[in-house]
């Protein structure tokens, strides 16, 4: 009884490793365009394809592909961004929903369009259970936990010290300001999103062996999963984020345990209109910030 | 900043009788001159035109941006496969029980939601068409989960002793364009009338209109209530014309689908709605697109519309419009 609820909390730190590293994306990009990104799951998708073809179209190894799907989406991503996402500063809240909206349709589409809509079976990464201190937990699983942190821990970093994370601070705080004193604000727009949609490519290809299944509406439920960590993190706070990421994994681990497996998908949205409703700012501020 | 402004009033008042009555007469003759298919698109077109005359009411004219049409949609559609499906109710009573439940479920969804701005409200909106899905999918006892409703029967009238029967796809065609054109009308009438004024104001400046004595927050819920209603009413034709409702009927899909008709033709314009309906579904459908170039398509317009086209495409065909009416 007791190591059930143990083993289902690391399953659940596992998946809110993997929300964590998509939401970090969108919350940042909330941070600097104050839109939601309603695509953000199909990067998340186009990695994960990505890989796939490398696995089985290229016949690369696993860790190639990881190289392989994330590059394939940063490529992407930039086309996007130049297109779309640089046109959103200062558009109203309205343009920033449809115009990710549109951008969503078009990418889930393409996919399905190229490699057909059926599931696909992922075959690559480490399936083969390690055991740790009494508990097997899959090696990927491991490997998920072990490149959560350091991506957060660089990304701390990054937002305090770094000339490009002072720079996307300063968009998110003041956009005029930062045109006054010189911010290539459109540049830092663009960065901030291929960051973004790179980190959630990453956490598709690191899912993949633990998913097993590749198909093109995949990326519609991490988006939906994605909506409440960044309202529970507050929008725009990178650790407020993680922590709300490993909140939303570890009560659905339990939630489909004790309560149901059907009922999985729908804590994320419960939780997101309990938080409208109640804390629109965040788990962890005390006053709105947007 | 809205999805709409208030478009100057051209000078085309000469035209618009004329071009109704051109309309109506090729809606009444469409049977005859296309195909079952034809008839079979504009089916489609006429029911999506119901929650998009709805979400018109809510994004053109109040200036709120919702994707909850989809959740009171399915509401609608599967209160009237039930009722036919265990009472074999008539299907007027169907469709005001499935308009009705649709509206008195955006009573208790619309105090919270409409508490929000912006992009919230588009979240937790959202949040309906999904925990909706998750409702249908899993009340089995109810909804029967993912098998979904099926063989409901095809509309039928009871008045009396007099019953009749819609079941051909011409006789449904006739009984949609009913229906469709009186919703058109009380949009109309909605739009024509003092609150319709006071909706344009909300959407213009909500402080504003505030301060000149407009209830914004009653006429908001309102609007948003009518918008369900209209989403529900358009649900219980869908059950009827597709005889089968699953769970998928609450898909984010749909929203989308309503958002690109009211946006692509023209928020904040009536014709814009049937135009945007004739455009966006009946003309996909009647081409056969295949379902995900249809979405991509759907998607590119977002995007043109979004940053090129921002009043719809309503305007370019009203220009058109004029320059053979020769008023500009």
């Amino acid at each position: 009884m007791f190591s059930t609820i143990i083993e289902q909390i690391v399953n659940g730190i596992v998946t809110g490793s993997v929300y964590a590293i998509v939401a970090v994306g969108m919350t940042m990009i909330f941070g600097v365009l104050r839109a939601i990104n309603f695509a953000h799951g199909e990067y998340y998708m186009l990695g994960t394809f990505g890989a796939w073809f490398a696995v089985d179209y290229l016949g690369l190894s696993y860790e190639a592909s990881i190289i392989v799907g994330v590059l394939s989406t940063i490529v992407v991503a930039y086309v996007v961004g130049r297109l779309v996402m640089q046109r959103m500063v200062g558009a109203p809240a309205e343009a920033g929903v449809l115009a990710t909206l549109g951008i969503a349709l078009v990418l889930q589409n393409t996919v399905i369009l190229v490699f057909g809509g059926g599931y696909k079976f992922f075959s690559g990464g480490y399936i083969e259970p390690l055991s740790i201190l009494g508990f097997s937990l899959a090696g990927q699983r491991i490997l998920i936990l072990v490149v959560c942190l350091p991506v957060f821990i660089g990304l701390e970093f990054m937002v305090t010290y770094s000339r490009m994370g002072k720079s996307m601070r300063a968009v998110s705080q003041n956009v005029e300001c930062c045109e006054v004193v010189g911010i290539d604000v459109p540049k830092v727009v663009l960065h901030t999103f291929i960051l973004g949609a790179a980190l959630a490519a990453l956490s598709g290809v690191l899912t993949a062996p633990v998913n097993v299944s590749v198909y093109g509406g995949m990326g519609e439920l991490i988006t939906f999963k994605t909506l409440p960590i960044i309202i529970m993190g507050g929008l725009g706070n990178v650790r407020g984020t993680f922590v709300a990421a490993m909140i939303l994994g570890i009560a659905e681990s339990l939630v489909a345990t004790y309560v149901g497996l059907q009922f999985r998908d729908t804590v994320g949205f419960a939780t997101l209109i309990l938080m409208l409703m109640w804390r629109p700012y965040g788990l962890f501020s005390t006053q709105a910030r947007f | 900043m809205s999805l709409a402004d208030t478009a100057q009033q051209i000078r085309r008042r000469d035209l618009r009788l004329p071009l109704v009555a051109a309309l109506l007469v090729v809606a009444l003759a469409a049977p005859f001159i296309g195909s079952r298919y034809v008839t079979h698109s504009l089916i489609i077109a006429l029911i999506f035109m119901l929650p998009a005359h709805g979400l018109n009411l809510l994004v053109g004219y109040t200036g709120l941006l919702s994707l909850a049409q989809a959740a009171f949609f399915g509401i609608g559609a599967y209160t009237a496969g039930l009722l036919a499906v265990h009472y074999g109710t008539p299907f007027y009573v169907n469709a005001a029980a499935a308009g009705l439940l649709a509206g008195a479920c955006a009573l208790p969804l619309g105090v919270p939601a409409l508490r929000l701005r912006a992009t919230s409200f588009v979240m937790c909106t959202l949040g309906f068409v999904i925990i909706g899905q998750a409702i249908a999918k899993n009340w089995i006892s109810v909804t029967r989960g993912d098998m979904g409703l099926s063989a409901i029967p095809k509309p039928h009238f009871a008045l009396g002793p007099l019953s009749f029967t819609v079941s051909g796809t011409t006789s449904f065609y006739y009984m949609a364009l009913a229906i469709g054109a009186l919703a058109t009308l009380a949009v109309w009438m909605i739009v024509r009338s003092p609150a319709g004024r006071n909706m344009i104001a909300i959407r213009e400046n909500e402080t504003l209109a505030e301060s000149l004595g407009v209830p914004t927050w009653r006429y908001k819920l309102i609007v948003f209530i009518i918008s369900a209603v209209f989403a529900g009413v358009g649900g219980s034709l869908y059950a009827h014309y597709l005889t089968v409702v699953s769970p998928l009927t609450f898909q984010m899909y749909y929203s989308t689908t309503m958002l690109i008709i009211v946006l692509g033709g023209g928020a904040g314009t009536i014709s814009g709605v049937v135009f945007g309906s004739l455009l966006f579904v009946g003309l996909t459908e009647a081409l056969r697109i295949t379902p995900e170039l249809r979405m991509i398509a759907y998607g590119l317009c977002l995007l043109v519309l979004v940053f090129w086209f921002k009043k719809g495409f309503a305007p370019v065909i009203n220009r058109f419009w004029d320059l053979i009416g020769g008023t500009k």
